[in-house]
């Protein structure tokens, strides 16, 4: 039945909010920072942000510009994120006020 | 964990089949209202330059962004985060508990929202509480500034989201939802599912990435 499966999505979805979550956690305790490191919790960030928009909110099935205006929120500040990491002084010139 | 969640949705009524009532948000409708769709984009808009301002303070002051993280009680925001995740979670169930027309449900899942919203508060409290007793304190250094205006300026949505999520339980006790009619209980919804999304962000930024 779709509205079971709807709902129970939403179950799943927070299971995976928690073991996300738990997960950046762990990486932050015990992972030396690295590319691989920075660009998997962008990647967790990304993840998070969609499956709150999509089947929280549920704005899965609504108009695609709105979707893919509250969605891009969630692609630009995770490539921000591995920006800031990769290009730390490319960035500071561009925000250098004199 | 995966039977908790299956048992709270059985539980919660949402696997019911009546026919009388839409049980899922109708395709291509946006939920909530024009109004709160303002307030969501103008909010968010509002965080991006926070979080802009972040990044630039970040390439600029490395060397304390580097050490900010560290000095920071990453229990207090890994619970922070479980407590808002959790939160959006049964709001999402007290919306689908209208539609299938379980009035009392949503109002027990809504409660159970309040619950974590207090969590959320008091645990931010004692973290700022911890932080003035290790001597970091707003002008401890560039890091410190962003992460209190940030953290901060969050603390008073969650605490007014709090205050629009009482209301929804007030407007439940009083009839004010039914399965026909809940738009405003969705657009409290998308509010708080936006504060949740602000905080996706700021947990990794301030609490992870070190």
């Amino acid at each position: 039945m779709a509205s079971m499966t709807h709902y129970k999505k939403q179950d799943f979805v927070w299971l995976a909010l928690m073991a996300m979550t738990l997960g950046s956690a762990l990486i932050a305790e015990s992972a030396e920072p690295s590319v691989l490191v920075v660009i998997a919790i962008a990647g967790t960030v990304m993840v998070k942000g969609r499956l709150v928009i999509n089947r929280f909110m549920e704005l899965h099935n609504v108009h695609a510009y709105v979707r893919f205006s509250m969605n891009l929120y969630f692609y630009v500040l995770p490539l921000l994120i591995i920006m800031t990491y990769l290009f730390p002084e490319f960035i500071a010139e561009l925000t250098r006020l004199s | 964990m995966i039977n908790i969640a299956l048992k709270a949705s059985k539980w919660a009524g949402i696997d019911s089949t009546d026919s009388r009532y839409d049980p899922l948000p109708k395709a291509g409708r946006i939920p909530g209202n024009g109004p709160v769709w303002v307030g969501i984009y103008a909010e968010m808009t509002e965080f991006a330059l926070m979080f802009l301002i972040f990044f630039a303070a970040k390439v600029h002051y490395s060397d304390v962004f580097k050490e900010g993280p560290l000095q920071l009680n990453i229990y207090a925001g890994l619970l922070n985060t479980l407590a808002l995740l959790t939160s959006s979670y049964f709001v999402a169930k007290a919306v689908g508990c209208v539609r299938m027309n379980q009035i009392n449900k949503a109002i027990y899942w809504l409660c159970g929202t309040i619950a974590a919203a207090v969590f959320y508060l008091l645990v931010k409290a004692w973290e700022y509480q911890w932080n003035a007793e290790q001597g970091l304190e707003v002008n401890s250094s560039m890091f410190f500034t962003v992460y209190y205006y940030m953290t901060f300026n969050h603390f008073l949505h969650v605490a007014w989201g709090g205050g629009a999520i009482l209301w929804a339980i007030f407007r439940l006790k009083r009839g004010g939802y039914t399965p026909q009619s809940h738009e405003g209980l969705e657009a409290i919804a998308c509010y708080w599912h936006m504060i949740d999304l602000v905080w996706i962000i700021i947990f990794p930024l301030l609490y992870v990435l070190r």
